[in-house]
């Protein structure tokens, strides 16, 4: 698809992710055809595994856009993020470069004429060749229009959040030896975070905004269905309404959709017939990934059968 | 449209959401990017640009259709196809009623909805003008389905249908007549659900809430609502945003100043050794935190809002044991792990409700001494927030001392003002000479700047 292609609906833009085997409900698309058309980042929050990092995916292949990935972490800064000057480099450059620069200086009369020469040949070395672009600064100088995404946010530090300010709002970055550098084509930009901490109200105000749940049972057996051909319609939807019931269980953490993919692949795997008491046994820790959860969902799976949806 | 908009915007605003102009702005761009004929896309838009905040999406949720329905229930008149004969026995069939009852069951057969003015009666009758929180919604509801006695309504419909039935009206007619005069009841229902919202809306708008805001800030914990406390807490969290950038500053500025030469030659080692990336000595301690709180009753407030401050600012905190007592200590730090502090606080006070205890510090700070000395090293501080009310028993001053001898300093943050620090059962002035620093923590102004002052102390030392 042509990269510059803009969704004329969201109904379009749904058909489109649901090319990329992302099964958006009309929230999403509604939420990201806005984002599209206003040029706002969007902001997508929820639990673990439910999908943010895979929306970005699907609407890189979506509009046929680079994915440019910002992973976040305790500690990120701009060095990380946006540029770097690489020294090593224009050291190695310096080097090697040395009897041409000592041919420049040669015909210098005073020590101010050789300075003089020195700095009209400052340039050679504060330019884009030496500047080592990271993520941020790659996604707004690219010459095709790319997706960007800046992964679980709320694990950077508030500082970060506020660098992100600029970058976020007007797409430019000002580098101070080499001027403001503007975006070539505004990115479309998706940021997730899982919550675990309140983000600031600036950076919130720039964004749009969308929490993503878990699916409800049909919307979550379509997913399984697209993405797990192989298993069986009758086993997927035990399979659901089971990972369903532990979710109305009070766990330290439920299982997501990723887990129940995965474990929808584990019982292809095993070529499982039913969900019987051995499968379960030995495939709950596919979907649960403590030992006091797992203890837990034993108890209440195992000894009654038949536990109300509450 | 766009009025609408806006005083649905106030609405969210007086609900406590935060939105700012520009998101307002944005709200309208996207209105009309999107279009207002489809009401959930309309939604969706809306939603996208106003509410950043997943705590907020009920309220959102709560509001929108009050704001944005326009149909009003569906009444259908059962009266209308009706023969002389089953109109008569009707007529007949009611007049075996009260005239209260009566009067009603006609408005159900007829289909025709509450006026205005009968509206208004219901009004004075449950004092609708003081509420003004969706929550009460439900309970008003109720309120005037029992001014309306829609139990014995609903009761005398059945009776209804019966003499009818004896009367010789046919089976078919019957039912439907029934199933038309319980929808109908329905709408009534819905009817007056919706006639509350909005009448909460307009009592909400009218009152404004920047004002209440400020009051708050400057009202002892003790004479706090449930409500003061759910808006006080989401301005914690806007608090702790406030506090926690101030930090981190602080802490940047600490690590840059005075020149590491070990780590500057090490890390040069790989250009030279010539300086091209400078190391500065770090000066900067996050500051380790072990907290006792107080959560009897008189405490209670106190301590919620401290623990979910503290909390909030927890990524500027390089970790935090959070204890809590009245008779008993508890270890409660495990409550926050994943979860909102909204949620943990709520459990927490879950576990040790309110009621007569004997508060008793001596014993609690044995027993952390027991069991918990080891969260308490030379890099922590040790606050507590208690009122040193002892009721008489040994404050184990000894213990005391030792405690806060290991720790980095000791800190109490006392509600009560400093003249009754020492009066009757107070504790306090056994205390003070252990601690580092004492305050009055009596309102939240007071909390910040208590807070604000430790982080100095503690961080950059």
């Amino acid at each position: 698809m042509d990269v510059n292609h803009q969704f004329r609906s969201p109904a379009e833009l749904k058909t489109a992710l649901g090319q990329q085997q992302y099964i958006a409900s009309n929230e999403i698309a509604t939420i990201l055809y806005l984002s599209q058309q206003l040029g706002k980042p969007l902001l997508a929050e929820g639990p673990a595994g439910v999908g943010k990092t895979e929306l970005a995916k699907a609407l890189s292949g979506a509009t046929g856009r680079e994915l440019i990935r910002l992973q976040c972490y305790e500690g990120l800064d701009e060095t990380k993020a946006l540029y770097e000057w690489e020294y090593a480099k224009q050291l190695l450059y310096t080097q090697l470069l040395r009897d041409k620069l000592q041919e420049t200086f040669s015909a210098s009369l005073s020590l101010k004429d050789a300075a003089d020469r020195l700095a009209a040949e400052e340039d050679v070395f504060f330019s884009m060749r030496f500047l080592l672009q990271r993520p941020l600064l790659k996604a707004i100088l690219s010459d095709l229009p790319t997706v960007l995404l800046i992964d679980e946010i709320d694990r950077a530090d508030a500082e970060f959040e506020a660098f992100l300010l600029e970058v976020l709002s007007d797409f430019q970055v000002s580098v101070p030896e080499l001027g403001t550098l503007s975006a070539v084509h505004r990115p479309l930009v998706v940021l997730t975070s899982n919550n675990t901490r309140e983000l600031s109200e600036a950076l919130k105000r720039r964004c749009l905004y969308l929490f993503i749940d878990y699916p409800s049972l049909e919307q979550e057996l379509a997913v399984v269905r697209l993405k797990v051909p192989e298993l069986a319609p009758k086993l997927a939807r035990q399979a659901v309404e089971l990972v369903h019931r532990l979710r109305s269980l009070d766990l330290r953490k439920s299982p997501s959709i990723s887990e129940t993919l995965d474990w929808a692949k584990a019982l292809v795997t095993l070529n499982a017939h039913q969900l019987d008491d051995t499968t379960l046994e030995t495939t709950l820790s596919v979907l649960l990934k403590h030992e006091s959860d797992l203890q837990r969902a034993r108890r209440k799976l195992f000894s009654s059968p038949h536990i109300s949806q509450n | 449209m766009d009025q609408r908009i806006i005083e649905f915007i106030n609405a969210l605003r007086a609900q406590g959401v935060r939105i700012s102009l520009a998101e307002s702005k944005d709200a309208f761009e996207a209105i009309d990017e999107m279009g207002a004929q489809e009401k959930d896309t309309f939604r969706i838009s809306l939603r996208a640009t106003l509410i950043k905040n997943s705590d907020d999406i009920p309220h959102f949720e709560e509001l929108f259709p009050l704001f944005f329905q326009t149909s009003q229930p569906p009444f259908n008149n059962a009266s209308q196809d009706l023969t002389p004969e089953q109109a008569q026995m009707i007529a007949q069939a009611l007049r075996q009623f009260t005239e209260q009852l009566r009067r009603m069951l006609q408005k159900l057969v007829q289909g025709r909805p509450l006026t205005p003015e009968e509206l208004n009666q219901l009004d004075r009758l449950v004092n609708m003008d003081d509420v003004n929180d969706m929550r009460f919604q439900n309970w008003k509801l109720r309120q005037m389905e029992q001014a309306l006695r829609f139990k014995e309504v609903q009761q005398a419909l059945q009776e209804m249908m019966e003499m009818l039935r004896e009367m010789g009206m046919d089976q078919e007619k019957v039912e439907e007549l029934q199933e038309q005069l319980q929808a109908n009841q329905q709408a009534m229902e819905e009817q007056l659900k919706q006639h509350i919202g909005q009448k909460i809306l307009e009592n909400m708008l009218q009152q404004n809430r920047q004002e209440r805001i400020d009051n708050l800030y400057n009202r002892p914990f003790q004479n706090l609502t449930d409500q003061d406390m759910r808006i006080l807490h989401k301005e914690v969290r806007r608090l702790a945003a406030i506090l926690r950038t101030r930090l981190a500053l602080r802490l940047k500025r600490a690590r840059t100043g005075q020149l590491d030469v070990k780590a500057t030659l090490r890390t040069n080692l790989k250009y030279g050794n010539i300086p091209i990336e400078i190391r500065h000595k770090d000066h900067t301690l996050k500051p380790k935190i072990v907290v006792l709180c107080d959560i009897s009753t008189s405490m209670r407030h106190c301590s919620e809002l401290m623990l979910s401050l503290l909390y909030a600012i927890q990524d500027q905190i390089s970790k935090t044991h959070a204890f809590s007592f009245i008779d008993r200590l508890e270890y409660v730090s495990p409550f926050f792990e994943g979860r909102q502090p909204d949620e943990a606080i709520s459990e927490i006070l879950q576990r040790m409700p309110s009621g007569h205890y004997n508060t008793d510090l001596g014993m609690c700070l044995e027993n952390l001494h027991h069991n918990f000395l080891d969260t308490l090293d030379h890099h922590s501080t040790f606050i507590v927030v208690g009122d040193a009310r002892n009721n008489y028993n040994d404050p184990r001053l000894d213990i005391f001392k030792d405690l806060s001898r290991r720790s980095r300093g000791t800190i109490w943050l006392n509600p009560e003002s400093p003249p009754l620090w020492g009066t009757g059962d107070s504790d306090m002035l056994k205390y003070m000479p252990f601690c580092k620093r004492a305050f009055q923590v009596n309102n939240l102004t007071q909390r910040a700047e208590a807070i604000d002052q430790l982080l100095i102390q503690t961080s950059i030392g």
